[in-house]
């Protein structure tokens, strides 16, 4: 009898734990939904369009995805202007500007799941106030926002509107520190995880792929050049809250040499430090962007650095002002 | 010179080195003129939305023919906050907050497009691409948005 009023509380005990650990912490639903969103993004077939507007530009695009089997597959297709598209097949990216096939990519390696890392929650809470917003209707689905509040100005603010089911991404808008908005994309029409989409465009097989890279003489990177490696290069600059989580030489398109790159990141925006030797030099850029990303050249001897980032663009230009050999 | 001024305007400069610097600046009408500047970037960088109306065409040309520094030495990531308030960060920061003006919001500031076109946010080039594109494999941001962060790279000109 004892016993059985001892187990009993036990288990009263162990259920508030386990209710206490759910509401102690408010922070963990709100970003549980990035996981969801992420988990949605890879996991989920979709179709639709998508409306894309920065700085006065509207473009309407189409995207299809597809996880089966053989891996994941996304497709996406400017609708209007110049013709233009990007067919990623697992870890292949190929990119087509008018009607030629310009580039194939490698992509890093398929990422482990979920693509989400606690380390990288951690690191986003560190960084934002994550919160959730109101609910809402995207393209007639029903949607719970999420918004991450940078917690300084070196980073942007970020809402994400996400399916109430299945937690797929519908619409995101990207706002600067005074609250406005950088960026917006949103689905104007979305099929969720329809029978019926188009799947003619998926490259069949690894076989095929690697036939279609060889038509343009363009071999499959070695896996060993996505390997950490110090290059000697160093950043001294990096905006408070960025870690570095990579740091590689590697090839790009069809640059001859390998280029130094480093990546930094926050949880949610990235800076890449690209930094390779360069002979003659007649335009060095400087500033440029598109929507949220900005880019950010100069010269470091006869070295050109490249930052680029999902950030301010004064963030870009104080990194690629930072950035010294140090020696290997 | 302009370190000076930067450094008293944050506050850091030894009293003694500060009546020295004072004596500079009354007998200096260039300096004092440097002075005045400094102090309108500051005044520019706290309020970005009236820069336009303040900026004399003196100053506009005088900042043409500045160089562009941007503090060199390195900073600890403590004080990277302190950046866009700082003096330091002199006539680049300056432009780019204009540029950060014309390309995100509707007011027009005519007279901050006419200075320092090299500073512009251009649309990034074609060759660009190769860049977003590498930079995109390892963006977080494309975990969540998938295919649609690409759109940095295939947007229509």
């Amino acid at each position: 009898m004892r016993i059985e009023s001892l187990k009993l509380g036990a288990s009263f005990l162990l259920l508030q734990l386990a209710a206490g650990v759910v509401c102690a912490d408010p922070l963990l639903e709100d970003s549980d939904w990035l996981k969801t969103m992420a988990f949605a993004g890879h996991q989920t077939n979709y179709c639709g369009v998508f409306v894309y507007q920065s700085g006065g530009r509207v473009e309407m695009s189409r995207i299809t995805h597809i996880a089966d089997r053989t891996g994941e597959h996304e497709r996406l297709e400017g609708l209007d202007g110049l013709k233009r598209e990007v067919i990623r097949n697992n870890d292949k990216v190929w990119l087509y500007l008018g009607d030629k096939k310009v580039r194939i990519e490698k992509r890093r390696a398929q990422r482990a799941f979920p693509a989400l890392l606690p380390e990288q929650i951690q690191t986003l809470k560190e960084n934002y106030q994550i919160s959730q917003g109101e609910e809402d209707r995207v393209a007639d689905y029903h949607a719970h926002t999420v918004i991450f509040q940078p917690k300084d100005g070196l980073r942007y603010t970020r809402k994400m509107w996400a399916h109430s089911e299945s937690g797929l991404l519908l619409k995101a808008v990207v706002l600067d520190e005074r609250g406005r908005v950088i960026e917006e994309y949103a689905f104007s029409q979305i099929e969720i995880g329809g029978k019926n989409i188009d799947r003619k465009w998926i490259v069949p097989n690894e076989t095929e792929a690697a036939r279609l890279a060889g038509q343009k003489n363009l071999s499959p990177l070695p896996k060993a050049s996505f390997e950490n490696a110090p290059s000697g290069w160093q950043v001294d600059s990096v905006p408070a809250g960025f870690k570095k989580i990579l740091e590689m030489r590697r090839v790009i398109a069809d640059k001859k040499l390998p280029v130094v790159h480093i990546v930094y990141s926050d949880g949610l925006s990235g800076i890449s430090v690209f930094i390779e030797k360069v002979s003659d030099v007649t335009d060095i850029p400087g500033l440029s962007g598109r929507g949220a990303v900005h880019m950010y050249n100069r010269l470091v001897g006869d070295n050109l650095v490249t930052v680029v980032g999902e950030v301010p663009p004064r963030v870009v230009i104080q990194v690629a002002d930072s950035v010294r050999y140090a020696g290997e | 010179m302009k370190q000076e001024i930067s450094v008293l305007m944050d506050g850091e400069m030894f009293e003694d080195e500060a009546e020295a610097f004072f004596d500079k600046l009354k007998r200096n009408p260039e300096t004092r003129q440097d002075w005045a500047t400094y102090h309108l970037i500051g005044d520019a960088l706290r309020q970005p939305d009236h820069i336009h109306r303040d900026l004399s065409a003196t100053f506009r040309e005088r900042l043409q023919a500045e160089p562009t520094i941007l503090a060199p030495h390195s900073r600890s990531p403590q004080k990277i906050k302190h950046y866009a308030l700082s003096a330091v960060a002199s006539v680049m920061a300056l432009a780019i907050v204009a540029w950060m003006s014309m390309q995100i919001g509707n007011e027009p500031a005519p007279q901050i497009a006419s200075v320092q076109q090299s500073n512009a946010i251009r649309p990034a080039s074609f060759h660009a691409n190769d860049y977003l594109m590498a930079h995109q494999e390892f963006s977080p941001s494309a975990d969540v948005q998938g295919a649609a962060t690409y759109i940095h790279t295939v947007a229509a000109k």
